[in-house]
């Protein structure tokens, strides 16, 4: 190394790790423990500047340029605009939804796991009814038919704790799991069952 | 030079490690037990004082402040006088300060299952047990500068500066974070409202991490790493610049907390790029830590001590590697509310203040009782059962919180949520809260194996209480050459005052505009003071620790106004004493559950069945049951008191309606119970769930009602 000379000239000055070689600082010694005279590691020093320099960048950013993705309500007007931007467009070629009672297999599946997912938090998974009403008899609060439960899923019965499932669940759930309820549910024995409510039909 | 002789105390040394280990057991037990809760929720056993939301403090508290806490003191009470040359200030103010400590800690055990608390994480404690811990700080702080002041050396080594760098931040933290006007002995509300209550609340919740896990064991490392691998400190240099870069940098990063919160961007972005510029700094230690350790390296194979300092050293560059990332905007939307921040910080607690306590008692019991460790490999066996134990703990956790975010963001092709239901993304995880509690059990194998090994030792040797030294009187002369860093080592006071400038900075130029300046915090004037039995009804959320599972700050994305409804905005939440954000979501967030038209709406008695047994209404839920919210009374008796001092705190209430309040409060009361009793529900009055119901279902409706939404 082109420092020995030097090293070896200050000899006297200097005590040395007998070790790592490492110069040691004469007088710093605290029970015992000695320190070195190491330099800063010049990775380490570059990874303060750098953090230093994105600090500076990133506040520039906010205060002067106001830029979109540090100002989060504008991050969310963006997002928003997007999620809009990217929905499916609705295709008029294929046939328009149409509200009739599914009874195959696939579907009454998928309705059971929306069943599964969302209304037995309320109406018990056999349906046998808790803080909403029983769905196994033939009482109905709201009518029977499957316009009726459609208007209820989608807009539901607010003053009673039914939430409306319009901006939740697509059309298609939405008619599955009413014709889960229909088909399966309805007339079913559940191990609890709620009294009655509303008219028998 | 003649010698002066004089005799190190090593009895509070002792005590404080005795104190360290036993509460060290009793917390991780709890922490044990509260992991189990999650995935047992009726592990507690519908016992109030055993339940998740009160032993989660608990747990908490004890690690940090009697674990950690007694830790710091043992190293600080061995350390000190040996720096320094001369024995402890004062064995009077060893005794209060070390007594003072364990009856806190008792009172802290009694209080928090009693569901006693301030509801703010991490400073739970009610303000009596506060008062009584400035006192011991200030009487630790005195014992701390006055040994300062009698040494014998001229300068103060590097393991000191952090020492007080760590007594003069607690103290302003633990004060400004605490000032509280009180209800009753029991009870109090804090000064600060709503988001700048929150700014204040992680201003000391970062900086306790900082300053109580962190700064202190850096300390810790300075002196017990050199001494146990017998090499010198790698650097100096970084020494003085890490030290002074990381008091000084710390004290911003509070804000990293509230990210996409209610928070101004600007606060936010001090938060960041504080953050950030942190990893250096904290690596510096990190650095010196492991590079004191060159040519010592033979050694570290064969010592358990020196293992556990490798590991403990290696975990703190870890997380704190991690902390800044988690603190980039893009990664916090995803790690904030998720067990992710849960596997961070035990990161930094198992591994960094685990690690370092162990080791530390390893090599300090042998020598204070002047015999060797019982058992070397029972020691390396604790060694690989604690490190296995925190990877078998974290790993899942990330798992578990990566998943989860991602489930909770995910759309459908139709642009629906695609997991609607909180709970599948619940049930989605648990098998990763299996494995965080097996690792958790291992980590807590090691520690029963650590108490063994310790008790043998002990037995083994006799206690060295005294300790016999000799060194110079301090030299009154000055070094002419002495560098300016140099001649602030030898004059203390001026230290201690340049590092409490050095922390105040940052706090200042937080806090301070997002009190002054009115565009902070926008007002909503739809925005009303909670009724009577509302704010009761919150007081029962705080007792039950309902804010550790249930955040009530929705963020701005569109992931979530879709789940819970419009995002949460400042002007929102300025009469919530203490805010109530939370900062993790076991459960869904709860900000708008009382708004009618928004997916998470129940009606009350889906609340009523839902606390007196959710599996009921769930299978799957992990909630734990309150069955006693439906037997208890609420007591209303503070109700007159609690009206004022919100009025004292500036909540807009008529003038003299502290008088009204019972009625008010008993009429609101009737009308819910008699909704409930409609449905078939028997329930009085008076109940305390009455209450709680009363306080959910208002949530998040004000600003509903204004915009008609």
């Amino acid at each position: 190394m082109a420092t020995d000379n030097i090293d070896q000239k200050h000899n006297e000055d200097y005590e040395y790790d007998t070790l790592t070689n490492d110069r040691l600082i004469k007088d710093h010694d605290y029970d015992g423990i000695r320190e070195l005279d190491n330099d800063l590691p010049p990775w380490w020093k570059w990874l303060f500047y750098i953090t230093i320099i994105f600090s500076v960048v990133y506040m520039i950013r906010l205060f002067v340029f106001n830029d979109d993705s540090l100002v989060q309500e504008r991050e969310y007007e963006i997002e928003m605009a997007e999620a809009k931007a990217n929905m499916p467009e609705v295709d008029e070629t294929t046939a328009a939804f149409e509200l009739v009672l599914l009874e195959d297999e696939a579907s009454l599946a998928s309705g059971q796991e929306t069943w599964a997912k969302i209304c037995s938090v309320c109406h018990l998974m056999d349906g046998g009814g808790l803080v909403g009403p029983n769905m196994t008899d033939h009482y109905w609060i709201h009518g029977n038919t499957l316009e009726d439960m459609w208007r209820i899923v989608e807009n539901g019965v607010i003053e009673k704790g039914m939430i409306p499932y319009k901006d939740q669940l697509s059309e298609q759930k939405r008619l599955e799991v009413i014709s889960y309820i229909m088909v399966k549910i309805v007339g079913s024995t559940p191990a609890t069952a709620k009294e009655p409510q509303g008219t028998a039909y | 030079m003649e010698l002066e002789k004089f005799t190190y105390d090593n009895k509070h040394a002792k005590m404080f490690i005795y104190a360290s280990i036993v509460f060290g057991v009793i917390g991780m037990l709890v922490g044990l037990i509260a992991a189990l809760e999650l995935i047992f929720p009726n592990l507690s056993a519908e016992i109030a004082y055993l339940s998740f939301g009160r032993i989660r403090p608990l747990h908490t508290n004890a690690v940090i402040f009697a674990f950690v806490g007694n830790g710091i003191f043992a190293a600080v009470y061995y350390s000190m006088p040996r720096l320094l040359k001369t024995p402890m200030f004062s064995n009077l103010l060893g005794n209060i300060h070390f007594w003072g400590w364990q009856i806190i800690i008792l009172a802290a055990a009694i209080t928090l299952p009693l569901g006693l608390t301030q509801s703010k994480e991490y400073a739970e404690l009610i303000w009596p047990i506060d008062l009584a811990v400035v006192v011991v700080w200030v009487v630790f702080g005195i014992n701390l500068i006055g040994t300062i002041l009698k040494r014998r050396t001229k300068h103060i080594y590097v393991a000191i500066w952090f020492y007080i760098a760590t007594w003069v931040t607690v103290a302003v933290l633990y004060i400004t974070n605490n000032i509280v006007i009180p209800v009753s002995f029991l009870e109090s509300y804090p000064i600060y409202a709503g988001i700048q209550d929150a700014l204040v609340q992680w201003w000391y919740g970062h900086n306790a991490v900082a300053f109580f896990l962190t700064t202190p064991y850096l300390g810790l490392m300075y002196y017990f790493i050199p001494k146990a691998a017998n090499r010198p400190v790698y650097s100096y240099k970084l020494s003085i610049i890490h030290f002074w870069a990381l008091i000084f940098l710390y004290i911003w990063a509070g804000p990293h907390h509230l990210l996409y919160s209610a928070l101004p961007d600007w606060a936010q972005a001090l938060g960041v790029v504080f953050s950030v510029i942190l990893i250096a700094p904290s690596w510096g230690g990190m650095i010196n830590g492991l590079l004191t350790l060159r040519g010592a390296w033979d050694k570290v194979r064969e010592d358990p001590v020196l293992k556990m300092f490798v590991v403990g050293v290696t975990a703190y560059g870890m997380s704190t590697f991690e902390g800044p990332m988690l603190s980039l905007k893009s990664v916090n939307a995803l790690s904030h509310f998720t067990d992710w921040t849960i596997a961070h910080v035990h990161i930094g607690t198992l591994g960094w203040n685990g690690m370092l306590t162990f080791g530390m008692i390893y090599w300090l019991i042998p020598r204070l009782f002047n015999t060797k460790l019982a058992s070397l490999k029972l020691a390396n066996s604790h060694f690989w059962i604690a490190t296995l134990g925190m990877l078998f703990f974290s790993i899942p956790l990330y798992f578990a919180g990566f998943t989860q975010a991602l489930m909770w963001k995910q759309f459908t092709e139709e642009g629906y949520l695609a997991y609607p239901n909180f709970l599948e993304t619940v049930t989605q995880i648990l098998p990763m809260y299996y494995l965080r509690a097996f690792g958790g059990t291992l980590y807590f194998i090691g520690m029963l194996l650590f108490v063994v090994n310790i008790i043998k030792t002990v037995k083994s040797g006799s206690f060295v209480r005294y300790e016999e030294d000799g060194a110079p009187a301090q030299p009154k002369v000055h070094k002419a050459k002495e560098g300016w860093h140099r001649r602030l080592e030898g004059k203390p006071i001026q230290f201690t005052v340049l590092a409490l400038v050095a922390i105040l900075i940052g706090g200042l130029v937080e806090i301070v505009p997002m009190y002054m300046v009115k565009t902070n915090v926008p007002t909503i004037s739809s925005i009303k003071p909670y009724t009577p039995l509302e704010l009761e009804g919150r007081d029962i959320y705080m007792r039950e620790g309902c804010y550790l599972c249930h955040s009530q700050m929705i963020r701005p994305f569109r992931s979530e106004t879709a789940r819970y409804g419009e995002y949460t905005k400042a002007g929102e939440t300025v009469y919530d004493h203490p805010f109530l954000f939370g900062s993790k979501r076991t459960g869904p967030d709860l900000a708008r559950q009382g708004v009618k038209s928004l997916p998470n709406y129940k009606p009350d008695s889906w609340h009523y069945n839902h606390m007196v047994n959710p599996q009921s209404l769930n299978a799957e839920s992990i909630m734990p049951p309150y069955p006693w919210l439906a037997e208890d009374d609420l007591d209303i008796s503070d109700i007159a008191k609690k009206i004022e001092v919100m009025m004292t705190l500036g909540v807009p209430y008529p003038e003299g309606y502290a008088a009204q309040a019972e009625a008010d409060l008993k009429a609101q009361a009737a009308t819910i119970a008699q909704g409930l009793r409609d449905g078939g529900i028997q329930v009085e009055n008076d109940k305390e769930i009455i209450a709680l119901i009363a306080y959910l279902q208002r949530l998040g409706t004000d600003l509903y009602s204004e915009s008609g939404k």
